[in-house]
């Protein structure tokens, strides 16, 4: 009994400085986008194999993830390789299974900033269909499938960590989540956080009564 | 045994994990926002056209009614889902043109919505349950509907988790302290607070599956009776009115049912099979009278629209058990490579329950699932070593072993062929983690035989630890959720 008691303890105490630790940590900002909102185009479509490069991108400093509009229902393993005067300077990528309009691949950080980059996005597919979305752009300036331009560049956003920690974040996010719901307030973050200290509390009740 | 003394018996602490679910499940319930979880505007339309109509939805197009898609709009549902880069509305002029929204369509008439997409194929049990909180909540917006729903679907989560502790005490009834790690882990399992959080018939469905499970291993412990062939009979029932899918588990259940009589019969004579009759009798009786509806009414398929989903391949059998395996499994030398690239049983499966929620568009970090891989090894190896300690059971229980594997293979089987329709133009449509939670029962077993396995002294601290994981588990996915729609 002493013996869980003790786990139980170090493991809860565990759990909240983990928790702790993530809260100390910066959510992703966008540093860079080449995203026009309003000029949203498919500018290649394919099932098969690909490797798309464009070049004239900028690289910010410490950029850890590429975003790329990708569109698929079951998305591909994705690597992005960054290309500065021929040489890769940094790369990454995503294992399968990602849904949706975009795939973030994390990249290793830069700590400078470089100018006129080309940046590839290769997959594999066999049938399934990949969109990639952007803005249309005459040839000279689209991206391109080996010597095939694309009917425009590819939306691309480079991510790094924000200035402010999810701490700091906190009042924001709480005001945030009072919108949408069938109650507005801030009074839902407030039973959130009951509801997940009583299960907690009852969970540790029921592993001090039983697990013995 | 009365039902009213099964109840009585049950043990305090199993009531306790069916609070401890609820709980999880109401908590994402409030987390999650309103229709961000997968499917769940097809699951309010079915709802919406049986409370406000009393009839069946009649089309699977994504149509719905003015009313929800007016809301949907209200809270840019639209530009949300599936762009994990967007967050929900977040200003309080948003949120005052989504009230005018909801006052706006307060006005419609009720007229319900002929075309509920996706859930226009599923039978109709649970959301005839669901039109009663909606009814109950008709005087306020589509949002209170949704959410009192959504409260009534927690309540399934209660419910399974109260059904895995009752399964995990008739399967491994040698170590009572155990019980409790199975019923517990579960209730906190994130996927299973994330869907029973949800309006989705995959609450009820889990509940019922659990609860088939437990009735079976009571059949198997005690030996077939009058009350569990009725129970077996009449879950089946519950089952086949709550969801397609349940299907997958009927070969098994069955074939458990066969078993079970046959071993009575050696005791109480043939008297046993009219067990096995009445069972089989109870759990048809829906589907044999559905079946003479349709014919009778001169639908072309004995199945009506459920037939629908009920669609036979487009290739060779052998190409779809080649898929099958292949969803799961690592391919064999001399199959033809359906996924290339891709690990299906890490990628797919594992990493889908780790985490994936809303509209499959909120994971973890790559890094988290390869981390969940420790814990996972270490769970499989304790479990697999308390099933190696007592081989000597594991071989006289063999008979039910092999129904709980059928009834476990009937459901791949099932997602499998499922997902093969679609293939090749999408790899694995039905490869979502959450198809395989009505197997949660066996879930239960394979955490409280991990716990066993760390043996008598220590047994009890690591199953404390265990749940202990579970709830970071939970916490961890309610916090990225939290960042992705909020953050």
């Amino acid at each position: 009994m002493r013996r869980v008691r003790i786990s139980l303890l170090a493991a809860l105490t565990l759990l909240v400085l983990a928790i702790v630790l993530t809260l100390a940590q910066s959510p992703m900002s966008v540093a860079f986008s080449n995203k026009v909102a309003d000029q949203e185009a498919t500018v290649a479509s394919t099932t098969h194999d690909a490797t798309y490069c464009q070049a004239d991108e900028l690289l910010p400093v410490h950029t850890s993830a590429i975003r790329i509009w990708l569109d698929a229902a079951a998305g591909p393993h994705v690597d992005v390789v960054v290309f500065s005067g021929g040489r890769a300077i940094t790369n990454g990528s995503r294992g399968s299974n990602w849904t949706g309009g975009s795939v973030t691949v994390p990249v290793k950080p830069l700590s400078r900033a470089v100018n006129g980059v080309t940046v590839c996005v290769s997959f594999h597919l066999r049938d399934e269909t990949v969109l990639t979305q952007g803005s249309m752009t005459p040839a000279a300036f689209a991206a391109r499938e080996g010597r095939r331009a694309l009917a425009g560049r590819m939306w691309i956003e480079y991510l790094r960590p924000g200035s402010r920690s999810w701490a700091s974040l906190v009042p924001e996010i709480v005001r945030h989540m009072s919108f949408g719901h069938a109650v507005a307030g801030t009074w839902i973050v407030y039973a959130i956080l009951v509801l997940l200290i009583a299960t907690t509390a009852v969970a540790a009740n029921v592993i001090l009564t039983e697990l013995r | 045994m009365s039902p009213k003394k099964i109840v009585r018996r049950i043990p305090r602490a199993a009531w306790l994990c069916a609070l401890v679910a609820c709980l999880n499940a109401v908590c994402w319930s409030l987390l999650t926002p309103p229709f961000q979880a997968t499917d769940e505007p097809d699951h309010f339309a079915y709802v919406k056209q049986l409370a406000e109509t009393g009839s069946l939805p009649t089309s699977n197009s994504e149509q719905l009614s003015t009313e929800e898609e007016d809301v949907l709009i209200g809270l840019h549902n639209f530009q949300v889902r599936q762009q994990p880069q967007t967050r929900t509305i977040a200003s309080q002029s948003e949120q005052g043109e989504l009230q005018g929204v909801l006052a706006a369509v307060a006005d419609l008439p009720k007229t319900g919505s002929p075309a509920a997409g996706l859930a226009t194929l599923q039978p109709p049990l649970y959301y005839a349950i669901e039109a009663v909180p909606y009814a109950l909540a008709s005087a306020g917006s589509v949002l209170d509907r949704l959410q009192l729903m959504r409260l009534t679907s927690a309540l399934f989560a209660g419910l399974t988790a109260l059904f895995v502790f009752l399964f995990v005490r008739e399967a491994l009834p040698g170590e009572p302290w155990a019980w409790a790690v199975g019923g517990l882990a579960v209730a906190l399992a994130p996927l299973l607070g994330f869907m029973s959080g949800a309006v989705n018939p995959d609450s009820l469905l889990f509940a019922v599956s659990a609860a088939l499970f437990w009735a079976l291993a009571r059949a198997f412990r005690r030996g077939l009776s009058t009350l569990d062939a009725t129970m077996v009979g009449g879950l089946m029932i519950v089952g086949f009115l709550t969801k397609v899918n349940f299907v997958g588990l009927v070969p098994g259940a069955l074939l458990g049912l066969v078993i079970s009589s046959v071993r009575a019969a050696r005791i109480s004579g043939r008297s046993a099979y009219r067990l096995l009759a009445l069972a089989v009798g109870i759990a048809f009786s829906p589907v044999a009278l559905y079946a003479g509806v349709n014919v009778l009414s001169g639908r072309r398929h004995p199945l009506g629209v459920v037939s629908l989903a009920l669609n036979t391949a487009h290739a060779s059998i052998l190409s779809q058990l080649n898929y099958i395996w292949q969803l799961y499994l690592p391919r064999l030398p001399g199959m033809v490579n359906d996924f290339p690239g891709l690990f299906t049983t890490r990628q797919l499966w594992f990493n889908g329950y780790v985490g994936l929620y809303g509209w499959l568009d909120t994971p973890f970090p790559g890094w988290v699932d390869n981390v969940a891989l420790i814990p996972a090894g270490a769970i499989a190896l304790l479990c697999g070593r308390a099933l190696f300690r007592e081989r000597a059971v594991l071989a006289s229980r063999a008979g039910e072993l092999v129904v709980y594997a059928a009834m476990a293979i009937g459901l791949l089987v099932l997602v499998g062929a499922d997902s093969f329709r679609a293939f090749p133009a999408t790899d694995a449509e039905f490869a979502q983690a959450r198809y395989l939670l009505p197997l949660l029962a066996l879930f239960g077993a394979v955490l409280a035989l991990a716990a066993r396995g760390a043996g008598r002294r220590w047994g009890p601290v690591v199953g404390g630890v265990i749940v202990v994981l579970f709830l970071a588990h939970d916490v961890f996915s309610q916090l990225q959720v939290v960042a992705r729609y909020y953050g």
